[in-house]
């Protein structure tokens, strides 16, 4: 064996010379206990119970963690529609006005139409005539005059999303045209159009 | 220094009964087993115990010992390590070592006043141990405590012999860093 470096030498020497030797009895009286069958209490190599209850809980929390994530950031990806019908939308007075929303993830709008529904299927269908429509960011449609008028509903589940916290915020002219329609998400501080 | 290290003492031939066994295993690893557990556990009494405790599993085990594995000293410290380990989860309290009387340390010196310095000295040395992380105190323990050789040393933790001399030069020089720090 090579020694060990020079400044830990005295160290070393003061180790070695440290002995320490058991009572003299030590030897017979474990001879005897081992002769009279004893056994030394083990401590158990399992889990404790409450240890193991504890996991569970731990892995039942992770697993409902899991899901709840899934379910709102992973859910799969897709449109969502929602057609709601009928309101007056466009101010013309008629309860007759649809709102179909397009939306990927129930957030992000990609196709938003109103609609008067003339055939009374209260859902969008051919014979329906078109008020508005546009794609993924709300645009004014025509010219805004001053005879426009803003007209919101809240709250209610527009984007699919699940929960009724959406408004919808129309800006026309009545009784059927519409210039620009969008829906936020309805806070303390609204979020931003959509 | 008031002893010099002892050379490995060679096997002791397993006797055919288990009683036998038993005793000629004590007398050949009784005191190592001890001094090895007395680096850890605050006082004689308690290392008594432990190594007592050891004992009876080494002797509950010898049928399940087999010569052609490893030596026996290999075999014997591997109990005696779980049942220190054990000991010492079950504890769970701060290890202290009192500076009183060792009745357990042997000592060669001639007159009482060596006796005491050298008592004090040792109380010391084991304080400053004990201030160590558990592995180099087991790196300690076994190099000063039970005189194992290096290769020994190296199959009971399972690692080679350059990492066994690695990790006690280390727990030294941190020992060397405690004791530096300890008031006079």
């Amino acid at each position: 064996m090579s020694g060990p470096p020079d400044d830990l030498k005295d160290l070393d020497g003061l180790l070695r010379g440290v002995r320490f030797a058991p009572r003299a009895s030590l030897g017979a009286e474990v001879v005897g206990r081992w002769r009279h069958g004893e056994r030394v209490a083990e401590l158990p190599r399992f889990l404790p119970r409450r240890r193991v209850l504890g996991l569970a809980a731990a892995a039942l929390l992770l697993g409902l963690g899991l899901v709840t994530f899934w379910m709102i950031a992973l859910r799969p990806l897709g449109a969502v529609t929602v057609d709601r019908c009928c309101q007056d939308l466009d101010g013309g007075g008629s309860m007759d006005d649809g709102l179909l929303v397009v939306s990927e993830h129930g957030s992000a709008v990609k196709r938003l139409m109103i609609y008067e529904d003339r055939d009374g299927s209260r859902t969008f269908s051919p014979p329906d005539t078109m008020r508005f429509e546009r794609h993924g960011a709300p645009v004014v449609q025509g010219e805004m005059t001053g005879d426009h008028r803003t007209i919101q509903f809240c709250c209610l589940d527009y984007d699919g999303g699940g929960p009724s916290d959406d408004a919808l915020l129309i800006v026309g002219r009545p009784p059927d045209m519409i210039a620009m329609a969008a829906i936020y998400e309805h806070h303390a501080s609204p979020g931003p159009l959509r | 220094m008031l002893r010099t290290q002892l050379a490995s003492p060679p096997p002791p031939a397993l006797p055919a009964t288990a009683e036998e066994r038993c005793r000629v295993w004590y007398a050949a690893y009784g005191q190592a087993v001890y001094s090895y557990i007395r680096f850890h556990v605050s006082s004689a009494d308690v290392a008594d115990d432990v190594t007592a405790d050891s004992f009876l599993k080494v002797f509950r085990a010898a049928d399940r010992y087999d010569a052609s594995r490893g030596e026996a000293r290999i075999w014997v410290f591997g109990i005696a390590r779980n049942t220190l380990r054990d000991h010492l989860r079950r504890e769970r309290v701060r290890r202290h070592t009192s500076l009183g009387a060792m009745r357990d340390l042997v000592f060669d010196a001639p007159s009482p006043e060596e006796r005491l310095l050298w008592e004090e000295q040792v109380g010391r040395l084991l304080l400053a141990v004990n201030e160590l992380n558990a592995n180099d105190r087991e790196i300690v323990g076994l190099r000063y405590g039970s005189e194992l050789d290096n290769a020994a040393i190296a199959a009971v933790l399972g690692i080679g012999e350059s990492g066994v001399r690695t990790r006690l030069w280390r727990a030294l020089s941190r020992l060397r860093t405690i004791m530096d720090c300890q008031p006079e």
